[in-house]
């Protein structure tokens, strides 16, 4: 597919933009330049970075700071680190003191893919699911990540953004109009929903074209905002389904097939639902992205697989 | 500007009154508190806010005032006292310490409680978003200054070493880190559980300025203070404290770290902290 672009790099455009129509940003990172590919930034505006060094406990306890003394603060580091390391610092010094600080996860899930599970941020959703007052978002492609962020700068208060850690293709166009809490229908189908966040929705985009080809009409959903989420709009796009599998990069637990599970149960819709991702109890395999989601079952072919044996269960 | 701008000997006398606050806030707790921790740090907070911070309820949406954070959240019932004494909260609040839902919870919550400026309890909070906010400052030209207390038990946390470094590093010379150091913590004496000494080579070798005084004279924590001036380091004031100081039978016994008066403890305190 063509247009594709590193979302790390549509960060540091949105960044540059702010600071050109006078948003006092400050990117805070903890010696992660090079992940957050910031040197554009730093090449035009050389005294606004702050670098902590390797420290990620200091890297957002300072950004609340920097908060509190009335900056806007981004923090533009690993999602692992980030997520486990400051856990603390994000839920007090971010999220209960309600500080403008916007959290950038970067190569999240499992970009890092042969680096191991030290690198896998599979956990993030679920973690900060639990934290109070942070609105969480996971863009699935270029267009989407900028109007987040554009949205994110401009909203005051604490949000995290996962970022997937590849060159991401366009899932959308110009005339696209991300909404905080929307959820986006990318297919409308008849048979089947899948569901998905961030960089996974490209897999349910082309599992659903194979899916077509076997005679399985299936809706493509993306969410890119898990909170705030209109849940009533998520159980009306998925009630007229026969079956749901929900897609993601991060642990089953907590993440997006979590989210969807409430929404049906707690609307007494049994509709079953299959969740596709890193297994309870589990990690996700040291692997290239390819082999890595083969190996889940997360990649078109194993979802088609999933989707198509919870299809035939229920037309029994 | 401060205020209030006490002398010695009016500060003295706050202080006195802020202890007398202490004991009786303490007292009608429905759920304990940390006195020892809330009396040894009487005397800077006291200097503070009554005499050394340019902040003030009027200055509330000011870029240029001071901050204050208790990073030690634990001592936050001698914090009400001297925001209630200072005009940030209203004297009745008080009697509200750690009822349920109130206005003063039993750690500092800054949508609760006017005048604070920072959530904090869980320790080695208090630095890194102290630094962040000298930084803030830095960047604006701002005169603003940032004061943080902080523990001598609390410093075995990692992140204050770890803001110490970026502290250093942005030649963060609007900081004052006070350490209020009464050598004791939840289990015991500091040197016993964790020792941190010699507090005062470690702060130096990480870039900082370190002076000392004694915590709880309040001719020496002001001159201290009043001394610093700005010399591209962090300023680091080791102030050797006495943990529950100016109640004879509170003072340097670690079972008062969560200990509350009760009974006859309550009359004889506020005896021994009459104005004279």
């Amino acid at each position: 597919m063509s247009n594709s672009e590193h979302l790390a790099t549509v960060m540091v455009n949105a960044f540059i933009d702010a600071v050109d129509r006078g948003v006092d940003l400050v990117p805070v990172v903890a010696d992660s330049t090079s992940t957050a590919k910031i040197s554009p930034f730093v090449k035009k505006y050389p005294e606004r970075l702050v670098n902590v060094g390797i420290a990620e406990q200091v890297l957002v306890g300072t950004a609340a700071g920097l908060a509190l003394g009335g900056k806007i603060a981004v923090t533009c580091n690993a999602a692992p680190f980030l997520i486990s390391r400051a856990n603390e610092q994000i839920k007090i010094d971010v999220c209960y003191n309600n500080t403008n600080v916007k959290l950038f996860g970067l190569n999240s899930g499992a970009s890092y893919g042969p680096l191991a599970s030290t690198h896998h941020s599979i956990d993030d959703i679920s973690v900060l699911r639990g934290f109070g007052n942070i609105e969480i978002y996971a863009p699935s492609c270029p267009i989407e990540c900028r109007q987040i962020i554009d949205y994110a700068l401009e909203h005051v208060g604490p949000v995290y953004i996962r970022l997937d850690g590849k060159a991401l293709p366009e899932l959308h166009d110009e005339n696209y109009q991300f909404t905080p809490g929307k959820i986006d229908v990318l297919r409308q189908g008849h048979d089947i929903a899948l569901v998905a966040m961030g960089s996974t929705v490209h897999e349910i985009v082309t599992a659903a074209t194979q899916l077509a080809e076997s005679g399985i009409d299936a809706t493509v959903i993306n969410v890119p905002s898990i909170r705030p989420c209109d849940t009533n709009q998520l159980l009306e796009i998925l009630k007229p389904h026969r079956a749901v599998v929900s897609v993601e990069e991060h642990n089953i637990n907590g993440g997006i097939g979590s989210l969807v599970a409430e929404v049906l149960a707690e609307a007494g819709c049994a509709i079953p639902l299959r969740r596709l991702g890193i297994p309870d109890g589990g990690y996700a395999i040291a692997a290239d992205r390819a082999a890595t989601r083969a190996h889940h079952e997360i990649d078109a072919a194993g979802i088609v697989k999933q989707a198509t044996a919870l299809f035939q269960a229920q037309k029994k | 500007m401060n205020p209030f701008s006490l002398s010695i000997e009016g500060l003295e006398k706050k202080a006195r009154a802020i202890r007398r606050r202490i004991i009786v806030l303490n007292a009608e707790s429905p759920a304990g508190g940390h006195t020892g921790a809330d009396l040894s740090q009487v005397e800077l907070l006291t200097a503070l806010y009554f005499r050394i911070l340019n902040c003030s309820v009027e200055l509330k949406d000011s870029k240029e005032r001071d901050i204050y954070i208790q990073s030690k959240g634990h001592a936050v019932g001698g914090y009400y006292c001297v925001l209630a004494e200072a005009g940030f909260i209203p004297v009745e609040w008080l009697s509200t310490y750690q009822h349920a839902d109130s206005h003063l919870p039993g750690h500092p919550v800054r949508h609760k409680t006017p005048g604070v400026e920072l959530n904090t309890g869980a320790l080695g909070h208090g630095l890194p978003v102290a630094v962040g906010l000298a930084l803030a400052a830095k960047r604006d030209n701002s005169k603003r200054r940032i004061f943080v207390v902080t523990g001598d038990g609390e410093l075995t946390e990692g992140s204050n070493w770890e803001a110490a470094l970026v502290a250093a590093h942005y030649q963060l010379d609007n900081l004052f880190i006070i350490n209020d150091k009464n050598n004791l913590q939840l289990a015991g004496a500091t040197k016993d559980i964790m020792n941190t000494d010699p507090l005062d080579e470690k702060w130096r070798a990480f870039g900082m300025e370190v002076t000392q005084c004694n915590g709880n004279d309040m001719a020496d924590v002001v001159a201290t203070l009043e001394a610093l001036q700005p010399n591209g380091k962090p300023h680091v004031i080791i102030a050797n404290t006495t943990k529950g100081a100016g109640v004879s039978f509170i003072q340097g016994r670690p079972e008062w770290h969560h200990r509350v008066p009760k009974g006859e403890e309550i009359t004889l305190a506020l005896e021994e902290l009459k104005d004279e």
